[in-house]
């Protein structure tokens, strides 16, 4: 065990703390444990057999992440929220950078843009990691710019189009089967030849913090969209090195739409063969009540790993996951 | 045929542009889509780098190589070369493609060689290797990593340098990870 390392991850979390407590958010603790878990289809929650002593049963899976319950909270009337606790993912890598379980911050803030919420992610990180990376302003690129600098693509040009999309794959050298998506080509690309030059300057000797923004909408399941510019959707990531730290949104509230969205993730996940369980109709209701609102998912770990220099996120923990198994 | 997923440094992968060696990979989770492995490969008819990626679904094909054992024996002008000890054949691979990894050779190292139609592809070290610190400054204050995570630089035989522990002294030895060319831990 790693005593120093340990200790600098516990530290990260108080700063965590004090950073949105100062800012008057409110500390909440949802449940860990729910009957209808979030249904992205490339995440995977755990799932488990509840018992209640009258015999009955019923599964029940480990979160994958906050944010329903989180969502919840916003539709009844709490306004600036964070949550900061374990989340668990099945079949991700176990890798430096993934544990089965992982400490996740979700934060929410009513009244708030993306462009908000990507400047209190920067006021965040500033805070918690002072080191020399972050004296620096943080860079902000669209997925449009990033194409059109990394991939020397015009994305406009390829949004909906299968068969353009196709072609440039090709030309990248990109291997393109029948059964590939347009977001398969998209990933591809991305993949090979963006998202791992974002976190750092050109010749990768120097760690250039970039939030990246502003998503296909097919890549951002519960955003809004770019109301300038519907093929897009309001998402942003920072990338920091090989890291990638956050997630966020400005968060869909129609009803209407995210009940479209997510029975297009069921059908997706059914065409993947995964297990799918019912939409989750008291979110759908709460949906309404949010209004115009930011949040945020960051991973801690991750964050605690730039400070402590290492690529490995086992280093971290008092029991990594591969140190479980017997 | 093959699956990505058998995808390692070594592999050689043929498609209709030719036939490539894989030199660097990596399996990356989206979360917002499929599982993929991130590649960079090598034309090992035109020496072109590509940086590709796969679909963990997706087929492709994978060309049988042969691996040997081999020992170090020199490094000239011509490059590195091995020797099979038990049928004597050498095999020369230029310095341009043995890369970083060319500063763990040491004569009679025992190395694993990846050959395809009778030429070396890809020479691998042990992953771990024990090295002599040859060189080591007593610690200086204010010389650490923010975190607490207490490092100096010492230099190993052959000139190779490394951050290790404070605790590690001039005339020890210590286990280097070749892979990530880190400090592991103290030699018994």
């Amino acid at each position: 065990m790693k005593k120093d390392l340990i200790t600098l991850r516990s530290q990260t979390v108080k700063k965590i703390r004090q950073f949105f407590d100062e800012r008057e958010y409110l500390e909440v603790h949802t449940p860990r444990l729910l009957s209808l878990p979030g249904q992205e289809p490339y995440l995977d929650p755990l799932w488990t057999i509840a018992h209640r002593p009258d015999g009955w049963t019923g599964e029940m899976a480990l979160i994958t992440s906050p944010e329903y319950t989180l969502k919840k909270m916003l539709g009844s009337g709490f306004d600036k929220i964070y949550d900061l606790g374990p989340c668990f993912r099945d079949h991700e890598p176990w890798d430096g950078s993934h544990d089965i379980e992982f400490l996740m911050l979700e934060w929410y803030r009513k009244h708030s843009s993306l462009s908000d919420l990507i400047n209190e992610t920067e006021e965040l990180v500033r805070f918690v990691i002072q080191d020399e990376f972050t004296i620096k302003p943080f860079r902000r690129l669209t997925v449009e710019e990033a194409f059109r600098l990394y991939a020397k693509l015009e994305l406009n040009e390829l949004i909906g189009d299968d068969k353009a999309m196709k072609a440039k794959a090709k030309e990248l050298g990109q291997t393109v089967g029948t059964t590939d998506t347009w977001d398969d080509l998209f990933h591809k690309i991305f993949l090979s030849l963006i998202e791992h030059r974002l976190g750092w300057n050109e010749d990768k000797t120097v760690y250039q913090p970039t939030f990246l923004y502003r998503y296909p909408a097919s890549q951002a399941a519960l955003a809004k969209r770019d109301p300038n510019d519907e093929r897009y959707a309001l998402r942003v990531e920072l990338y920091i090195g090989d890291l990638e730290l956050c997630n966020g949104f400005e968060e869909l509230s129609d009803p209407i739409e995210q009940r479209t969205r997510f029975e297009e993730e069921i059908a997706l996940r059914k065409t993947l063969g995964k297990k799918t369980w019912a939409i989750d109709e008291s979110l759908l209701a709460a949906l309404p009540q949010i209004g115009e609102c930011a949040g945020n998912a960051l991973g801690v770990d991750r964050l605690a790993m730039l400070q402590a220099k290492t690529p490995n996120i086992g280093d971290l923990m008092p029991l990594p996951i591969k140190k479980r198994l017997h | 045929m093959g699956s990505p997923n058998d995808i390692k440094k070594g592999v050689v992968i043929r498609d209709p542009q030719g036939i490539w060696l894989v030199v660097e990979f990596q399996h990356v989770n989206p979360g917002k889509g499929a599982a993929f492995v991130r590649t960079r490969i090598k034309n090992l008819q035109s020496g072109k780098m590509l940086e590709t990626t796969y679909k963990t679904s997706e087929t492709i094909e994978l060309v049988a190589v042969e691996r040997r054992d081999m020992n170090f024996l020199y490094s000239d002008a011509s490059g590195y070369t091995f020797m099979d000890n038990e049928t004597f054949e050498q095999v020369t691979m230029p310095a341009d493609e043995m890369g970083d990894d060319a500063k763990y050779l040491s004569e009679g190292l025992k190395v694993n060689i990846t050959m395809f139609e009778g030429r070396p592809l890809a020479v691998e070290v042990p992953r771990k290797m024990t090295f002599k610190v040859t060189e080591s400054m007593d610690a200086v204050a204010g010389n650490t990593a923010s975190g607490g995570n207490l490092t100096k630089e010492v230099t190993l035989e052959g000139g190779i340098k490394i951050r290790v522990p404070l605790f590690i002294k001039q005339g020890e030895s210590v286990i280097v990870n070749t892979e990530t060319g880190e400090y592991v831990e103290r030699a018994k």
